[in-house]
């Protein structure tokens, strides 16, 4: 285990700095599933993201930008809304959430299967949840935190976070939506979510 | 930007447990900007190698360079250069493509999805990509027509990199 800092207040110009330092990466992950053949669906979901393309979002007032860094490196990268999304569960419904706008870990902590590839840092994405719901509680929301999940991450969110998903969503190009209701989220941060 | 110091560590077990269970499901990748700034994957573009071959064809020969001085210049395989060119063989490295587009002054990003690396993101370049690889077959020098079809094109190009930076 490594000791790793949990930073906020992410300013647009972090982002380019993330984005220089993931995409040769990234672009090296795309040539080695190239040359392997591997299947397009195993392909990870975000590979031709570009980070330096949110700037825009990250200067309206109610974003927020975290990330984790380790080794001098940027490990993880959390955006948050807090005004513009309500939460779904029958029990909350149109109560204020954080919603969880972009999610990413870096190119070197995706766990890729057909290339032997294992995760160089564990339990990132864990850790920016964990600040979602902390951003949660900060903000008087009662740990409500709403999300829309890529395919391939749809496993995390349901069974390792333990979230309830709500249904596919015709405007957000059919991704699953999640929401943690106040108790899930609190069982998220004391056990580490449903299983 | 601050380092955050509130009392919320988690604990030693709660990160074994997680780095376990995260490592299990492999992405924890989240979509909602994703989706609004234009970057989960939709159809794909029709004709995208015929196309991104053409296109690099054409941005040689509008820079006055033989196959050989762009392979030089932009430090790819001249083989491979020759069979994007041609449109032969598989689809292209990624290195190649940032590469190219590095020498040539053309979008890497714009090029991934030309060159079927990545999904293109809008209807309006798909439809300039098509219209693009209709035009004519080439020559040794861009004739007038082939070099307004060149910079309709590449015109199509910047204006759709502007509009998702």
């Amino acid at each position: 285990m490594v000791n790793a800092t949990l930073l906020d207040g992410l300013r647009p110009s972090d982002l380019d700095l993330i984005e220089r330092g993931w995409s040769p990466y990234r672009l090296r992950t795309l040539e080695r599933l190239l040359r392997s053949g591997a299947p397009r669906e195993d392909w990870p979901e975000s590979l031709h993201w570009d980070w330096s393309k949110k700037r825009a979002d990250l200067r309206l007032l109610e974003a927020s930008g975290f990330g984790i860094v380790c080794n001098e490196d940027w490990q993880g990268v959390l955006m948050t809304k807090t005004a513009s999304h309500a939460a779904r569960l029958p029990d909350d419904t149109g109560k204020p959430i954080v919603y969880v706008d972009y999610v990413e870990v870096a190119p070197w902590n995706w766990r890729i299967e057909s290339l032997g590839q294992k995760s160089r840092f564990m339990a990132v994405g864990a850790v920016l949840m964990r600040t979602a719901i902390r951003q949660s509680l900060e903000e008087g929301f009662r740990a409500r935190v709403g999300l829309h999940s890529l395919p391939q991450a749809e496993v995390f969110y349901r069974n390792t976070c333990g979230m309830t998903p709500l249904g596919r969503d015709d405007e957000k190009q059919n991704l699953l939506y999640f929401e943690f209701s106040s108790e899930q989220a609190k069982s998220f941060l004391d056990q580490g979510g449903a299983s | 930007m601050t380092e955050q110091t509130h009392d919320d560590k988690p604990s030693h077990e709660w990160l074994l447990k997680m780095a376990e269970a995260e490592d299990r499901c492999g992405s924890v990748s989240v979509g909602g900007m994703a989706h609004d700034v234009g970057l989960l994957e939709s159809q794909a573009l029709p004709e995208a190698p015929r196309v991104f071959g053409r296109l690099i064809e054409y941005a040689r020969r509008a820079k006055g360079l033989s196959v050989e001085r762009l392979a030089e210049v932009a430090d790819v395989d001249l083989g491979e250069l020759v069979a994007i060119e041609q449109n032969e063989g598989p689809v292209p490295s990624a290195r190649t493509v940032y590469r190219l587009g590095l020498a040539l002054n053309l979008s890497s990003g714009k090029l991934m999805e030309l060159a079927g690396l990545a999904q293109p993101q809008d209807d309006y370049l798909s439809q300039a990509a098509v219209r693009f690889a209709a035009r004519s077959e080439p020559n040794a020098a861009l004739s007038p027509e082939e070099r307004a079809a060149y910079e309709e094109f590449v015109k199509v190009l910047v204006e759709s990199s502007e509009r998702r930076d």
